[in-house]
């Protein structure tokens, strides 16, 4: 009996470790090609690398431009990512402390609604508005258009969280004499932190993400995302196969780290906004 | 009176950001997009007419749709089911809180923090270079008839840690004692997890159904990066049907007619089956 328990807790491990091994495996093999020349390959397939070839990554960087995207990337993220913390924190907050009245709550169906919303129903008269007002080709376009599709989902999370707070220290706050803005920054706001570090990093990671809202908005090189500058890098060109997976280690790089970092955030977000359902 | 209506006036002042950003960004395109799709326009053009209902009629009628309309539909089935299925079993191998198992839930999920775009390229030189180079195995994404599985399994490294976590969820509020007594009531563990996990894993198949449906039919990113509708237009989704009528080929009205019908099916199909799997909810 003792034996069969043993053999069966040591088969389900294995069973477990190559499932993740699968899930794994094509990060393996994008870091161990960006770290070999041409020549290595094509002898050692997929081992490990016995000589670390830097020009993958010096060439990669070079042709696909690539500090460009990332200060591109990272200004539209940040900004985005401030901009619907503020903005959708406060919206919830009427929302969710008026409870009984319709016109309230009519806002808040309306943007679950939104939330369904494919972005190709929209994707016209944006381009020809946001080209109208000269906003095309933008770093401001492009994050007004992606904060305004998270917008929806944001306010949805944190009014389901509004919910659950109690009231009596805000009411506390107002026989005090304190305004409404006041108390939402000092005394609501802190309270939101779980909620908000979970929802800031989750639009972090849409946002650097983006490509669909990103390929109508950003059409000149300049004001190109990551995704984007590889969406036109690997369209245009055929490129060499251990410069392409240098690329995409490049690309990784950040939002991998970020994930690391924040890995409890994260995972508590999509955690999160599962049992609300 | 006055104080309610200052009251109301600084509601109004707390939503009005976001009022501005989401009208802005999605209910007047919204509503400007209702027009276009009555009109012939193309785009940039200062003159365009009226045509009512023709581009509907046209779209319904045109025999190159049914491709799109398929691809998005087979897409979101194969994932819907692989997804679930595929993060069920791992978040419950997976459910106890042990070091290892963080670990290896933390590699599971990380694909799922990458761009659609990435994937679909570190993938495609994976089938083209890697599984070619080394197993001699020719790439599904240059043949037409496997093209939409080659994409699916890109679909299903990204996005099972998804559904894993958010199984992972519901398995967690289940309280451990509910398994306690039924082993002391002589309950197998297959009968356990019929009679306990799987009715109150109920809400969290909903959740994940529900979003891999909305996903899969507007599924655009995977393609675009991948294969660009091709072999031929083995592998075009309905969303980058829209597309391209839109921006390559300057049939904005046509593209915006098959934008709202698009809307349509994702708000029919996915109303419907919300509805149906709350409904089992409550009988479980």
């Amino acid at each position: 009996m003792n034996v069969k328990k043993r053999f069966c807790k040591i088969s389900a491990f294995v069973l477990k470790l190559l499932t993740v091994m699968v899930f794994v495996m094509p990060f393996y093999i994008a870091v161990v090609y960006a770290l070999k020349s041409p020549e290595e390959t094509m002898r050692t397939g997929l081992a490990l690398p016995k000589k670390i070839y830097w020009q993958n990554f010096t060439e990669a960087i070079e042709v696909s431009d690539f500090w460009s995207a990332a200060a591109n990337s990272f200004v539209v993220t940040v900004t985005s990512v401030l901009l619907l913390t503020v903005i959708c924190t406060m919206c919830a907050y009427v929302i969710a402390r008026n409870g009984h009245s319709l016109f309230y709550q009519s806002f808040y169906y309306i943007f679950l609604a939104a939330m369904m919303l494919p972005f190709q129903v929209v994707m016209l008269p944006l381009y020809v508005q946001l080209r109208n007002m000269g906003m095309l080709n933008t770093r401001i376009g492009m994050l007004l258009t992606i904060s305004g599709f998270q917008l929806a989902y944001n306010v949805f999370v944190y009014t389901g969280f509004v919910r659950n707070i109690p009231v009596e220290m805000e009411e506390a706050a107002f026989i005090d004499g304190a305004g409404k803005f006041y108390t939402f920054w000092k005394i609501v706001f802190p309270l939101m932190k779980p909620i908000v570090s979970s929802t800031l990093i989750l639009n972090a990671l849409s946002v650097w993400n983006d490509f669909q809202i990103s390929l109508i908005i950003a059409q000149k090189p300049e004001v190109r995302t990551i995704p984007l500058t590889q969406f036109f890098f690997f369209g245009q060109y055929s490129i060499r196969l251990n410069m392409a997976f240098a690329a995409f280690v490049l690309a990784m790089l950040p939002i991998i780290l970020l994930y690391l970092v924040m890995q409890k955030y994260i995972i508590g977000g999509v955690m999160a906004g599962a049992v609300k359902g | 009176m006055n104080a309610k209506i200052k009251k109301q006036g600084i509601n109004f002042l707390f939503m009005l950001p976001a009022l501005v950003l989401f009208i802005f960004i999605i209910v007047i395109p919204f509503v400007k997009g209702i027009r276009i799709s009555f009109t012939n326009w193309d785009g940039f053009s200062p003159i365009y007419n009226y045509v009512g209902l023709e581009n509907f009629r046209r779209i319904l009628k045109d025999p190159s749709i049914k491709g799109p309309i398929c691809n998005s539909l087979f897409y979101t089935v194969v994932t819907v089911i692989v997804n679930n299925a595929a993060g069920l079993g791992i978040a419950v191998a997976l459910k106890k809180d042990t070091r290892v198992n963080r670990i290896f839930r933390t590699f599971v999920f990380m694909p799922f923090i990458l761009s659609l775009v990435l994937t679909g390229f570190i993938w495609t030189y994976i089938y083209s270079d890697v599984f070619y180079g080394i197993f001699g195995i020719k790439s599904l994404l240059g043949n037409k008839n496997t093209v939409m599985w080659g994409i699916c399994i890109m679909a299903f490294w990204r996005d099972i840690g998804y559904a894993m976590l958010i199984y992972l969820a519901g398995l967690q509020a289940i309280p451990e004692t509910y398994y306690e007594a039924a082993k002391i009531d002589g309950a197998g563990a297959f009968k356990r997890f019929r009679s306990i996990t799987v009715p109150l894993l109920a809400p969290a198949f909903t959740v994940n159904v529900t979003l891999f449906i909305g996903w899969g039919l507007k599924v655009f990113d995977y393609v675009m990066a991948a294969t660009n509708g091709g072999p031929g237009r083995a592998s075009e989704t309905f969303a980058m049907y829209v597309y391209n009528y839109t921006f390559p080929y300057n049939r904005a009205g046509y593209g915006q007619a098959a934008a709202i019908l698009m809307l349509l099916g994702i708000f029919i199909i996915s109303g419907a089956v919300s509805r149906l799997l709350r409904r089992k909810e409550v009988e479980m």
